[in-house]
């Protein structure tokens, strides 16, 4: 029995610009929202769809998101045929190599999608967080009779040159691509997301692999490629919360919102659309009689006895009696003693900060400034000091400041 | 078998005292009762005992079922989804005279067939109306060592004062033992002597071949109960060796005490005598995490996921889902699943069933010894 649609998800980007969060996980691994990590947005997004097959592409630092992912029970992904699969590079009897790049990923997993025979694959990405029905952009695609669909966002014409842009016309008919370029023609940003269909995505794939001079990327050489022979190529416009969240700034950023669902347009609490997660199994969350906690995000397994303001706190995390944590991301199973000062920042897990230690600074400005970042399983001595700017990878000793 | 660590299976009367709380039990049944914020009564014991290895796991269901049914589903949180053993529940089989169970001998007997075909040398019994993250392998070596027909254990307590009203309508049996160098002498049946007793807790582990023998031999002279018609009697014949517990135990007897049991997880040290040892399995719900938002005020609460709070809430448990509304204030609560207090709605010394919706601007007070209860999906 031949599947419609095949989901390919591209997950093994090491999230360079993450650091101290991505030593040892994957970018999609990298815990968002309190009780997730960002690959359960485009899992969610996929059984919420109707898409019950999914490969997830993987090469950097696996072993977390192996883990995790599982059988795919969580997202109800796991089937008996399809459901989720997790595809590292393998050895072939010709020899074997990493992913060289995203199109290679999928050229390498070619006899993993003939399995399922479908007519379509979409092509996702790790790293953002998004709340998508993609049955919705196949219905575009199949509508437009395309053979190639990119989901695009329209950002301020200002902002336009940071992104791959898609030049189309009336029809949204895709006639260009443009690559960060100095004079944007389109305010239309390519999210990553690729509806092919798979006879076509085959044949570029093939092809592009013969080219000893290709990248064996997306955007740098399947739409070129597609563009140069005229195929046809639409753009479809998406105008729901996205965000990528490749940086440190931006992924405490994109948290923040989480807090602010009114007007950030990120709703976690969509009945219709939930965002499923593998579960940590924590008793509820426990708030002690002295403690404050305004306008945060809390989660099961969480003991606090300090002040939380506008904050997201992942599973198990420790806030003891005088703490105070603000404009903060801390994630699973971090102690924060008592008198630490904690604000904007993002702790990693089971980190600890040590008595009256203070960790992060609210910018003057009151913008997303810098981001303190604290890598996981790492100790801040009592009364140390970390600046606003600090990327934190190894323990701090009592009373030592790092900047 | 070499994976299970026990050498048991466990079987569970997941019905029994149900009449302690006929409000909680009119839609479900004492196993499925929530508990804890985020847990149903059975988790306590199915967890323990999966932690114990036990995987091979029975429920003989009487009546009111379909939530308990609801609640485990295949068994895949409990990790029971074993193609050997496993989660299994048992309701009563229709017969020509249609007549459910009376006590654990007839419940017993209609599995019997089924016990028989079973590998594991012993059997672990036990009730759903205490909440004790307990370990069943300390029991079964205990058991082992003594060489006893039938171990049973006990808890050093008072007789809870439900049991012991003049005019009480209980018709449940509870037991107490007199117990002299870990053999059980004798076993008083609905005792209502004061002071500190030997609390039967109603978990029992012997040898299934000898329970199988001694069910047989109780049914076929029409006998119901397992303690009182089979124990109780062969006290002399029989080695029943008491085994006591002294950790920590949730033990829900009427409403008070469901109330009373909640709020003593405020205090952290119960909570975490109840759950810093195994982990505690539940049903799934994929809820968010509870979100505050400026102007909520919590203090001294256990709250589960899926929340919203916006009022202020005081020394009150709060299941998942619960919606606490602008200005609307908790205090005293136990709030299950799905509860919406609206806006400037008060409510304390209140348990609410689930779904319940308490309207805007509206009140409801109880008070420390009698709190008000208001039943599933009722608006107030």
């Amino acid at each position: 029995m031949a599947k419609e649609l095949v989901a390919m998800l591209l997950a093994g980007g090491q999230g360079s610009r993450l650091y101290a969060l991505t030593q040892k996980l994957a970018k999609p691994a990298v815990p968002f929202g309190g009780k997730y990590r960002i690959i359960d947005f485009p899992l969610s997004n996929c059984v919420n769809s109707g898409i019950d097959t999914v490969g997830i592409l993987t090469q950097y630092q696996p072993l977390v998101l192996n883990e995790y992912i599982g059988n795919g029970q969580p997202w109800d992904l796991d089937r008996l045929y399809g459901g989720v699969h997790v595809l590292p590079p393998y050895q072939k009897a010709s020899g074997s190599d990493w992913y060289k790049g995203t199109a290679n990923a999928i050229y390498q997993n070619i006899s993993f999608i003939e399995r399922y025979d479908p007519e379509y694959v979409i092509i996702l990405s790790g790293d953002q967080i998004c709340k998508q029905d993609y049955s919705d952009f196949l219905k575009f695609h199949k509508e437009k009779g395309a053979e190639f669909s990119v989901a695009v966002m329209e950002v301020p014409w200002d902002e336009a040159s940071r992104f791959g842009l898609m030049v189309t016309d009336e029809t949204d008919r895709i006639t260009e691509f443009q690559e960060k370029p100095k004079e944007p023609k389109s305010n239309l940003a390519s999210m990553g997301i690729y509806i092919f269909n798979w006879d076509i995505l085959k044949k570029y794939l093939i092809e592009d692999e013969a080219d000893p001079n290709s990248e064996n990327d997306f955007g740098n050489n399947i739409i070129p490629n597609l563009l140069r022979d005229n195929r046809k190529m639409y753009a479809y416009r998406f105008s729901g919360y996205w965000k990528d969240v490749g940086t440190i700034s931006s992924l405490w950023e994109a948290n923040m919102e989480v807090l602010d669902p009114e007007h950030s347009g990120i709703n976690l609490f969509d009945e219709d659309w939930k965002i499923y997660s593998r579960n940590s199994g924590m008793t509820g969350h426990f708030v002690g009689e002295n403690a404050l906690v305004e306008n945060s995000m809390i989660t099961d397994g969480c003991k606090i006895n300090g002040t939380v303001k506008h904050s997201i706190l992942f599973s198990g995390v420790v806030v003891e009696e005088g703490a105070l944590v603000e404009d903060a991301v801390i994630m699973g199973k971090t102690v924060i003693k008592s008198g630490a000062v904690v604000k904007h920042c993002i702790v990693a897990e089971k980190a600890e900060i040590g008595e009256n230690a203070v960790v992060g600074e609210t910018p003057a400005d009151g913008g997303v400034g810098e981001v303190a970042t604290i890598a996981s399983h790492v100790k801040i001595g009592a009364n140390a000091k970390i600046g606003p700017n600090a990327m934190v990878y190894e323990d701090v000793k009592e009373g030592e400041e790092q900047w | 078998m070499v994976n299970s660590k026990a050498e048991a299976l466990g079987i569970i009367f997941p019905n029994s005292y149900d009449s302690l709380v006929p409000e909680l039990v009119t839609e479900r049944l004492m196993a499925s009762i929530p508990f804890a914020g985020r847990y149903r009564m059975c988790d306590f014991l199915i967890s323990s005992m999966v932690h114990c290895g036990i995987d091979n796991i029975s429920l003989i269901v009487r009546k009111n079922y379909h939530s308990l049914m609801d609640h485990l589903g295949s068994g895949r949180e409990w990790d029971l989804t074993r193609k050997k053993g496993g989660l299994n529940i048992v309701p009563p089989f229709a017969q020509k005279s249609v007549k459910v169970y009376e006590g654990r001998i007839e419940a017993l007997e209609s599995i019997k067939n089924f016990l028989k075909r079973q590998n594991e040398k012993y059997v672990v019994m036990c009730d759903a109306n205490i909440a004790v993250n307990f370990d069943f392998n300390a029991l079964i070596n205990a058991h082992m060592e003594s060489g006893a027909d039938v171990t049973i254990v006990y808890r050093e307590q008072e007789i809870p004062e439900v049991f012991k009203r003049p005019n009480g309508t209980v018709s449940d049996l509870y037991y107490s033992f007199d117990v002299c160098d870990g053999r059980i002498k004798k076993v008083y049946i609905n005792s209502k002597q004061s002071g500190t007793i030997n609390f039967g807790m109603n978990i029992f582990v012997l040898e299934r071949e000898k329970l199988i023998q001694l069910v047989e031999e109780a049914y076929m002279h029409g006998l119901s109960y397992f303690t009182r018609d089979i124990l109780c009697p062969q006290v002399d014949t029989l080695n029943i060796q008491g085994y006591k517990y002294d950790g920590y135990v949730a033990h829900i007897h009427d409403m008070k005490s469901y109330f009373e049991e909640n709020m003593k997880l405020l205090k952290e040290e119960n909570l975490q005598a109840l759950f810093e040892g195994n982990q505690i399995y539940t049903k799934i719900r994929d809820d968010n995490p509870t979100r505050y938002i400026n102007g909520s005020n919590a203090k001294n609460v256990l709250i589960a996921d899926g929340c919203v709070i916006e009022g202020e809430v005081e020394n009150s448990i709060l299941f998942r889902g619960v919606h606490v509304g602008k200005g609307a204030k908790v205090k005293n609560c136990v709030l299950m699943q799905d509860t919406v207090i609206e806006a400037n709605a008060s409510v304390e010394y209140v348990i609410t069933d689930k779904n319940v919706k308490v309207s805007e601007g509206k009140s409801l007070t109880g008070n420390d010894s009698f709190q008000v209860y208001v039943a599933k999906n009722q608006t107030v």
